[in-house]
């Protein structure tokens, strides 16, 4: 029960960011380049609810951006689920408590959906290449993310944490023995 | 602990500040500061005027110099003579050939009021950097298809690639993926113009014919080619030719007519080329 009233809560979540990122931010640019909050917060579920839920969201979230807005169904929802996989492997691996660790997550993450995105819109769509305006985009977007990982990093501990007490209760007090 | 707090709270502080200042710098046009140019100009440019008096007595004095800034003078004014002169003949040139062409826009014009166009706004701005899609708040209920003509008061804004009951999904020609046949309007060359990353107001204009003289500032419209826009939809504008070492390899950038980042009305065309 607490579980489904939380996936609800990620559910709303996702759906107010959806808006953040369709209207705030179109115009809330830094040289006309947006962030991308569907990054942080499929990374922020895979490390604080697992990867099950991660890739299932991720999939899911992502399937639905592509049929709102998208192209080319499939390819954001393929590459959140990575995401939302990634964020448990990440977790396993390095300390989600420190601030830095989590803005060094969130930049890996972000140039890893996008250049998976780009690949895979060159396959399908047959766009022409452009190398360097795609990596002065791309390395703008990810210090857009990683100022915006800075200040929510208070909020992503907190509601981690009461993510984490939901999904992972078993396994915490495991992990370290 | 409590000081680890408070310092995490200064550096969101400053953080949402950076942020704030790199959004305002980054949008904002440099010649519309003019009011902190001028406080700026305050500290120097008195002492700069000075400096240059100074310089001007000095250096003045000498007859041979002031023949030689005469001559220096003339032989400018003759020069920006010449190349006013190559511009006009330039103009002549896109008139005469503007002249020819205008007889074939006036069959065109009633050939534009047959089009029924459907009227729409923006509801929905693509949440991608890398790519360009709009949502319109009309659909299949209201007779919209897919592959219908999107365009705005000022040019071609894009085509219909998916249609729900109450919307349409838009892919607009500054998008990555997409390419229109096109035509230079003096000339008549077709063209293929295609969206880039490096900006939404840009277009390239790729496979110029090698024989073909592509004018700066000459306007670009759909050729009818291609099944999906119908001819002579104005796209924009030519900027900057770029040649490359390849004649075959040269592009255009082409200014698009349309202000994709204030577009917030559009007229879906819904009767096709064919029918």
């Amino acid at each position: 029960m607490k579980k489904a009233g939380s996936i609800l809560l990620l559910v709303l979540a996702f759906l107010i960011i959806y808006f953040l990122q369709a209207n705030f931010f179109t115009w809330f640019t830094i040289a006309g380049v947006k962030p991308n909050l569907f990054v942080i917060y499929l990374l922020f579920i895979g490390l604080f609810a697992g990867k099950k839920l991660g890739l299932i969201l991720g999939v899911l979230f992502g399937v639905y951006l592509d049929i709102v807005i998208g192209r080319q169904i499939g390819i954001s929802g393929i590459m959140l689920g990575i995401i939302g996989l990634l964020g448990e492997y990440l977790d396993k691996n390095f300390s989600k408590e420190s601030r830095i660790t989590i803005m060094l997550m969130i930049a890996g993450s972000t140039v890893i959906y996008e250049v998976g995105c780009y690949i895979f819109n060159i396959i399908a769509l047959g766009t022409s290449v452009e190398i360097l305006a795609f990596i002065k985009i791309l390395l703008i977007e990810v210090i857009y993310n990683i100022l915006i990982a800075i200040v929510i990093y208070s909020l992503i501990q907190r509601l981690g944490h009461a993510l984490e007490e939901v999904f992972k209760t078993k396994n915490i007090l495991t992990r370290y023995f | 602990m409590y000081k680890t707090k408070k310092r995490g709270i200064v550096g969101v502080v400053i953080t949402i500040i950076i942020i704030v200042l790199l959004v305002i710098f980054t949008n904002s046009n440099v010649n519309q500061l003019t009011y902190l140019q001028d406080i700026c100009n305050v500290f120097v440019m008195p002492i700069q005027n000075g400096f240059t008096y100074l310089k001007n007595k000095i250096s003045g004095n000498d007859a041979f110099f002031a023949d030689m800034d005469t001559l220096k003078a003339e032989n400018e004014e003759l020069k920006q003579k010449n190349s006013e002169l190559e511009q006009s003949l330039r103009e002549l040139e896109i008139i005469k050939a503007e002249n020819e062409t205008l007889k074939e826009y006036v069959n065109l014009k009633d050939k534009y009021a047959d089009y029924n166009a459907i009227p729409a706004d923006v509801i929905n701005r693509d949440i991608s950097n890398y790519s360009s899609t709009i949502v319109i708040n009309v659909g299949s209920e209201d007779g919209i298809k897919t592959d219908m003509t999107v365009i705005a008061d000022s040019g071609l804004v894009g085509h219909i690639i998916s249609v729900t009951n109450h919307t349409a999904k838009v892919q607009t020609i500054v998008d990555t993926a997409s390419a229109v046949t096109a035509k230079m309007s003096t000339t008549d060359d077709s063209i293929v113009v295609q969206g880039t990353l490096e900006s939404k107001s840009t277009l390239r204009a790729t496979f110029i014919p090698t024989d073909a003289v592509v004018l700066e500032g000459d306007s670009i419209e759909t050729s009818g080619i291609g099944g999906i826009y119908p001819k002579g939809i104005h796209i924009g504008t030519i900027r900057e030719v770029i040649n490359t070492s390849n004649i075959t390899d040269r592009y255009a950038l082409v200014d698009t007519a349309v202000d994709f980042n204030k577009l917030n009305t559009v007229l879906v065309i819904t009767n096709s080329v064919s029918e």
